[in-house]
C-alpha cells in the first residue's frame, strides 16, 4: 500500500529539516547545512512494512510554488493522502503564506478530497510565548481553512513536539491501527504492565498504545494496571520516548553501533524496549514491583509471530 | 597549614579557581557543568561583576570561584596559593598576548606558596572553528603560554599546565573537567584498581565510574579513555536519567523493589492467552519498611542497553553505586546474556568497595 504525503510550506520553513530527523535520524544541529530544496523531492519511505510512504518534499520558493498551482496543478495534488502544510511561525510574510496555503487547498479539494490536513505552526523554539502564538494562528487557519478539517500542531525540531505531530500524521495512513491498539492491552494484561507502547522502528514514531482505542490521541488519560493501582503518568511521555531513543540511536550510530534494546530497572518502574516485529519495537512499562523482567522478555518473544500478522491486518 | 584550607563550613571544600578575560565562557562552563543549564541559554549569562563562590558536591566536595575579566592575584581576597586548580579559561579566537599575561601573573603568584598547584587551561568555545583552524590555534596557544612561562625563571619548569579543548556544545567539556577533578580525588588510585578488577573479571574493555549529576566521570580503568566512548556514556546516562522521570507514577504508588511479596506471577503466557494470576495488590504498609532498611540491603537501580543485534555485540551496563555514583560499562554481551551472575557478584563487590572508600573520605573531611 503506498500514500502520497505532500509536505508543503515557504522556502525555509523547515520541511526539509524535519523530514531528516524523522526519517533519517539526523541530529537538529545539521540541519542548518541543508539547501534549498529544488523542485519536488520525493522519497519512499517504508514504514511498517507494507506501508510506503511517498513523501513530496516540495521546495518552497515562489516560482516552484506558482507552478505547483498552475501547470502541475495535476500532477502534484492527485491521489493525495495527506498534505502537512508547514508555516514559519516567524514568518516575515504571514500574508503570502496564507495565500498560498488558500490555493493549496482548492487544489487538494478537487483532486483529493478525501485527503487529511495537517498544518504545523514550525520553528516554536522562536516564540516567547509558544500558547498564545499558537492559539492565536490557530484560530486564523481554521478561519481560513473553511470547512476542511484541519489539524493543527505547534513544532520545533529541538524538541518532542516534532514527534507528537508526526505520529498522529502517520496514525492517519493506518487504516486499523485500532486492531493493534486492541491486542496491545491484551498483551500489557498478560504481562501485568501499567502500558505498552508501539513504535515504528527507524522513526520512532508511535504506531499504538495499549491505553486507548485511538492510539496517540489521548496521552493524558490515566492508565490502570489489573491490579486496580492507578498510575498517573506524564502526558508528554509518548513523544518524549520517540525524542530520547532517536538522540541515543544517532549517538549508537556515531560509534558504529546500532541500538538493539534496553531494559531498565529504577526505583519507580521496570521498562523494558525490544524489538516486536521486523518494523516495530514496543516499549513494556511496569510498575508491579513483582514482575520479573525476563517473564516480559519471554512473552514479547512469544507474541512475536502474533503481532506480524496484526499488523499486517491492520494496513488493510 | 596543609592545602591552606579553612573550615568554614563543617566540610572541608578544596578550591578551584575560575581565569579568564570577560566573555571567555567562565560563568556558562560553571552553569552546564553543575546546574544543569543548556548550552543554548548560556546566551543571557550576564558578565560576572564580582568573585562568587560555589560549593559544588561531587565525590570531592568543592568550592568554585568565579570571578570577572579583570581580577588580579590581589583582588582575589586569599593568597592563590590555597587552591588546589586554576582553570584558566581562553577563547580559541583569542590569540593575543593579554589572556597569557594574565596566566602568568597568576601561575607567578600562586607557585611560591603551593608548587603542587595543579594549571588547567581550557581553550575554549572549541566548535566555533573548522577542524585545521581548531588544532592550529590550538597548538599556538599551547606554545606561547610554556614558552612564557619558560622565560620567567628556570624553577617554572616544573609548572606543567594541562591543555584541554574544550566548549559548552558538546562532551569536551565533561571530559576535560573529568580529568581536573581526577587530580583531586585522594583515593583515585584505589577506586581505578577496583575499576581494573572490574573489568579483568567481567571481560569489559572500558568501564567509567560516572557522578550521575554532574556528568563528570570520577575514575576510569587503565585502559586508554576514546572520546567517542566517553560520550556514549555521557549520552547514555543522560537518557536514561531523562527516562526515569516519564514512566514514574505520579499518583502516590508504593515505591517499587521493597520486598517482593508472595510467589513471582508473571505468567510465560503469550499475549493472546489468559492473563496471569492476578498478582498480590502492593501494600502501602511496606513503606516503614523500607526506611528501616540498613544500607547494604538497599535497591540499586540498573539497566543494560544492547548495541548490536548480532551476538558478538556490546551490551552497556549501568549499576547504581551509592545515591549519587554510577558504574557504567561495556561489556560482551554473551557475558551479559550468558554470565549475568557473574557480572552482578562482581558489581556487587566493586560497589562495597566504592562504598568504603566514600564513607572514609568522608569521615576524614567532616573530623577535620
Ligand atoms: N529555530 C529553528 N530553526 C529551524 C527549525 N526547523 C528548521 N530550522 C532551520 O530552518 C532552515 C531552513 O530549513 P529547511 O528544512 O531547509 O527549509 P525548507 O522548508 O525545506 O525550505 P525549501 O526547501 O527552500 O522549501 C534551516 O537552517 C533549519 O536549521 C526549528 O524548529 N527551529
Ligand atoms: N560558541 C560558544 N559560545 C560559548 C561557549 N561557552 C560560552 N559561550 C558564550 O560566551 C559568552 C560569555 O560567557 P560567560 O560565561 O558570561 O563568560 P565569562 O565572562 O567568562 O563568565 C556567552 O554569550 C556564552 O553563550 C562555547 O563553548 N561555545
Ligand atoms: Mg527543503
Amino acid at each position: 500500500m503506498k500514500k502520497k504525503v505532500l509536505l508543503m510550506g515557504a522556502s525555509g520553513s523547515g520541511k526539509t529539516s524535519m523530514r531528516s530527523l524523522i526519517f533519517s535520524n539526523n541530529p537538529a544541529s545539521l540541519t542548518s547545512r541543508l539547501g534549498a530544496t529544488i523542485d519536488v523531492e520525493q522519497n519512499h519511505v517504508r514504514f511498517l512494512g507494507d506501508l510506503i510512504l511517498n513523501l513530496w518534499d516540495c521546495g518552497g520558493q515562489d516560482s516552484f510554488m506558482d507552478s505547483y498551482l498552475t501547470t502541475q496543478r495535476p500532477t502534484i495534488f492527485q491521489q493525495v493522502g495527506v498534505m502537512i502544510y508547514v508555516f514559519d511561525i516567524e514568518s516575515r510574510e504571514p500574508g503570502k503564506d496564507m495565500e498560498y496555503y488558500r490555493d493549496c487547498l482548492d487544489g487538494l479539494r478537487y483532486y483529493s478530497p478525501d485527503a487529511a490536513i495537517f498544518l504545523l505552526l514550525h520553528k516554536m523554539d522562536l516564540v516567547r510565548d509558544p500558547q498564545q502564538a499558537l492559539e492565536k494562528r490557530r484560530q486564523e487557519l481554521e478561519e481560513v481553512s473553511g470547512d476542511a478539517t484541519i489539524s493543527v500542531f505547534g513544532t520545533t525540531i529541538f524538541d518532542q513536539t516534532l514527534y507528537k505531530a508526526w505520529s498522529s500524521i502517520v496514525h492517519t495512513l493506518i487504516p486499523n491501527a485500532g486492531i493493534l491498539s486492541k491486542h496491545l492491552s491484551i498483551f500489557a494484561q498478560a504481562c501485568g504492565a501499567t502500558e505498552v507502547i508501539l513504535f515504528e522502528r527507524t522513526t520512532f514514531l508511535v504506531v499504538a498504545t495499549s491505553s486507548s482505542g485511538s492510539g496517540v490521541a489521548s496521552s493524558a488519560v490515566p492508565t490502570y494496571t489489573k491490579d486496580g493501582a492507578d498510575h498517573q503518568l506524564e502526558p508528554t511521555r509518548y513523544e518524549r520516548t520517540s525524542e530520547l531513543i532517536k538522540a541515543f540511536k544517532y549517538t549508537c550510530s556515531r560509534v558504529r553501533e546500532e541500538f538493539h534494546t534496553l531494559e531498565l530497572d529504577l526505583h519507580e518502574f521496570s521498562a523494558i524496549l525490544d524489538e516486536l516485529t521486523k518494523n516495530t519495537y514496543v516499549l513494556v512499562i511496569l510498575h508491579d514491583p513483582t514482575i520479573e523482567t525476563a517473564a516480559v522478555k519471554l512473552n514479547i518473544r512469544l507474541a512475536r509471530n502474533k503481532f506480524e500478522t496484526l499488523q499486517a491486518d491492520s494496513l488493510v | 597549614l596543609l592545602n591552606g584550607t579553612r573550615r568554614s563550613s563543617s566540610v572541608q571544600r578544596t578550591k578551584v579557581l575560575f581565569l579568564g578575560l570577560r566573555r571567555s565562557g567562565k560563568t556558562s562552563i560553571q552553569s552546564v557543568l553543575f546546574k544543569d543549564m543548556p548550552p543554548k541559554q548560556t546566551f543571557y549569562i550576564e558578565t560576572t561583576m564580582r568573585i562568587t563562590k560555589y560549593p559544588i558536591d561531587t565525590v570531592v566536595p568543592l568550592e568554585l570561584w568565579d570571578t570577572p575579566g579583570n581580577a588580579t592575584p590581589e583582588s582575589i581576597g586569599i593568597p592563590i596559593g590555597q587552591f588546589r586548580s586554576l582553570i584558566f579559561v581562553i577563547d580559541i579566537r583569542d590569540l593575543y598576548n593579554q589572556p597569557i599575561t594574565k596566566l602568568v601573573d597568576f601561575v607567578t603568584a600562586a607557585y611560591q606558596s603551593n608548587p603542587d598547584i595543579n594549571i588547567e587551561v581550557f581553550v575554549h568555545k572549541s566548535e566555533k572553528l573548522q577542524e585545521d583552524d581548531k588544532i592550529e590555534n590550538f597548538r599556538q596557544i599551547q606554545e606561547r603560554v610554556t614558552d612564557r612561562l619558560l622565560d620567567l625563571a628556570p624553577e617554572y619548569e616544573g609548572v606543567q599546565p594541562n591543555f584541554y579543548l574544550t566548549s559548552v556544545y558538546d562532551h569536551s567539556l565533561h571530559e576535560a573537567f573529568s580529568r581536573v577533578l581526577h587530580k583531586l580525588i585522594d583515593s583515585l588510585p584505589y577506586l581505578e584498581d577496583m575499576l581494573n578488577v572490574f573489568c579483568a573479571n567481567s571481560q569489559s574493555p572500558k568501564a567509567f565510574l560516572f557522578d550521575t549529576k554532574s556528568r563528570l566521570y570520577v575514575a576510569t580503568d587503565a585502559s586508554p579513555v576514546d572520546s567517542a566512548t566517553h560520550n556514549l556514556c555521557c549520552d547514555y546516562l543522560e537518557m536514561l536519567t531523562s527516562f526515569g522521570t516519564l514512566y514514574k507514577s505520579a499518583s502516590a504508588s508504593p515505591p517499587r523493589h521493597i520486598q517482593p511479596t508472595g510467589p513471582n506471577a508473571p505468567s510465560s503466557s503469550s499475549a493472546n492467552g489468559t492473563s496471569s494470576t492476578s498478582s498480590p495488590t502492593a501494600s502501602t504498609d511496606a513503606l516503614p519498611q523500607r526506611s528501616r532498611k540498613p544500607n547494604k540491603e538497599m535497591f540499586y537501580p540498573s539497566a543494560a542497553t544492547s548495541l548490536h543485534p548480532a551476538t558478538p555485540g556490546t551490551t552497556l551496563t549501568y549499576h547504581a553505586i551509592t545515591s549519587s555514583l554510577a558504574l557504567l560499562a561495556l561489556v560482551p554481551t554473551a557475558v551479559y546474556e550468558g554470565r549475568r551472575g557473574l557480572l552482578e557478584y562482581n558489581v556487587v563487590f566493586f560497589r562495597e568497595g566504592v562504598q568504603e572508600i566514600c564513607d572514609v573520605e568522608k569521615e576524614t573531611r567532616e573530623g577535620g
